[in-house]
């Protein structure tokens, strides 16, 4: 067995042994449920769209939480010394935590759905605009998840871990808000940051190869800071 | 939470007491055998302080090594250099010839290591646990229920092997340590302080342990108590402030504390 499948085994025994992460899903499902018999009865249309963004917002304040224990927790019980001198590279072990949270979240996303389902038994939705949101809640679950893991692995205090995270996640949201304030060319570079400004498009079914691209490169440099972090020792 | 008084009989395999080292091993014999551990000019800082300064040593094959000295003194520093946890600032050091930053994969498997807090994951059991470490340690499929049995036997630790580490007590918490730091026969086994917190019986234990190892592994230890170093290691080396002050085999120096006091 490979190091990445011992440590991944190892991840998601961990997540799916904690009641942290049933019990978030539980609130995340409670809160979309209800969101969604009101969206439904008061529009009255086989829409998703309102859901879909319940699921942007509830993301970005409950993946923070769920993602705080990785490295923190790890660094507290001093278990990451162990991981650390054992013959396996780091981006292993960050790969490892990486999948498991996203296991995590894709469950949770895995929930919602339900709501398609009674959608499609119930009315005509429009499926395009539902794969692309899918597709970009996925996107955007990777996202906490790797910032949740970065901002983990630079404490021991998981409080602190995931009011970084929560931090970051609400400063892209908002990001092309302060563009306005800024001189070219950072005015582009705050709009184009803007985390809200690459899922709405998906989210209304226009997918665009710059959308996917921007939530891999913030995933891949969160992940590659995780790992230098992890490194500096 | 799971008490250890009644099983202090750990089952050693025969080898030899660490006292009787092979010929190789023996103070100023000369020998072409490389040697388990190098530090050459090794410094670590912390910023401004200065952990560790120019520490060169050797530890041959075979041999109890102690590492003495106060807190502060650099012993975990330099241990958790070797095991990996830490890079030099300056310096070099060596496992069985391969450096422990530029070689750090195959190094560190040559080495098994006990932090002095002595982790576990509590969410395993302690089988369970033993045999995550042994698969993180590269052991294949057809090796690890072995190796697993083998390090139960050798630790006692047959009856709390299903126990989940959470609820072990502190002695079987540094058995269960110690056992997974074994899992993979390294050469060189490091333990940082490992009777510390321990109780008087639970201290002879591991001290007939770490004697039982020498010999067939190289052994290097590290303790803030005198007695301790004295009654396991073959040689000693006193650390202050960073600094390497000397290092005596423990059969030539009748009078330790003497030693200890005069350095320091």
């Amino acid at each position: 067995m490979s190091a990445l499948a011992v440590l991944l085994r190892k991840e998601l025994h961990a997540t799916f042994t904690s009641p942290i992460g049933y019990v978030l899903a539980a609130v995340f499902l409670l809160v979309l449920g209800y969101s969604f018999a009101l969206t439904l009865f008061a529009t009255k249309t086989a829409n998703l769209i309102y859901i879909f963004h319940q699921m942007y917002v509830l993301s970005i304040l409950l993946v923070p939480v769920l993602m705080m224990r990785s490295f923190a927790e790890e660094r507290r019980a001093d278990t990451l010394e162990l991981l650390l001198t054992a013959p396996v590279r780091e981006i292993w072990i960050v790969l490892a935590k990486f999948l498991a949270g996203l296991a995590l979240v894709y469950g949770m996303y895995a929930g919602s759905l339900l709501y398609a389902v009674i959608l499609a038994l119930y009315g005509e939705p429009d499926w395009g605009p539902v794969y692309s949101s899918y597709l970009a809640l996925m996107l955007h679950g990777a996202l906490l998840v790797a910032i949740g893991l970065m901002t983990s692995s630079v404490t021991e205090n998981q409080v602190v871990s995931a009011a970084l995270s929560l931090g970051l996640a609400l400063m892209l949201w908002f990001a092309d808000s302060v563009a306005y304030l800024l001189p070219a060319p950072f005015d582009a570079v705050a709009i184009n940051l803007s985390l809200i400004g690459h899922f709405r498009p998906m989210v209304t079914g226009s997918v665009f190869v710059s959308d996917i691209g921007y939530f891999v490169t913030l995933v891949m440099l969160a992940l590659f800071l995780t790992t230098r972090w992890l490194s500096e020792r | 939470m799971f008490d250890e008084r009644d099983h202090f009989a750990l089952s050693h395999p025969p080898s030899a007491p660490s006292g009787h080292l092979p010929p190789h091993a023996g103070e100023g014999s000369g020998t072409h055998e490389q040697p388990a551990v190098v530090a050459e000019a090794l410094t670590k800082r912390y910023g401004p302080v200065v952990a560790l300064q120019d520490l060169s040593l050797q530890i041959r094959r075979g041999e109890v090594f102690g590492l003495l000295g106060p807190n502060g003194s650099g012993k975990t520093t330099f241990i958790r250099m070797l095991a990996g946890y830490l890079a030099p600032t300056r310096g070099r050091l060596s496992v069985s010839g391969l450096d422990t930053v530029r070689d750090a994969l195959p190094a560190r498997r040559r080495l098994g290591y006990v932090p002095e807090a002595a982790p576990l994951y509590g969410h395993m059991r302690v089988r369970e646990f033993l045999e995550f470490m042994g698969r993180l340690r590269g052991l294949a499929p057809r090796e690890l229920a072995a190796a697993v049995d083998r390090v139960v036997e050798r630790l006692a630790l047959g009856d709390v092997q299903r126990k989940p580490t959470r609820a072990l007590s502190r002695g079987y918490r540094q058995r269960v340590a110690i056992a997974q730091a074994l899992i993979h026969e390294p050469e060189v086994i490091v333990l940082d302080e490992p009777t510390n917190g321990l109780d008087p019986r639970q201290i002879i234990e591991v001290r007939e342990l770490v004697r039982s190892l020498g010999g067939t592994h190289t052994v290097i230890m590290s303790s803030h108590i005198l007695t301790e170093v004295a009654k396991t290691a073959d040689r000693v080396a006193i650390l202050l402030g960073g600094r390497l002050l000397g290092v005596r085999s423990v059969a030539d120096t009748p009078d330790l504390e003497d030693w200890f006091l005069s350095l320091t």
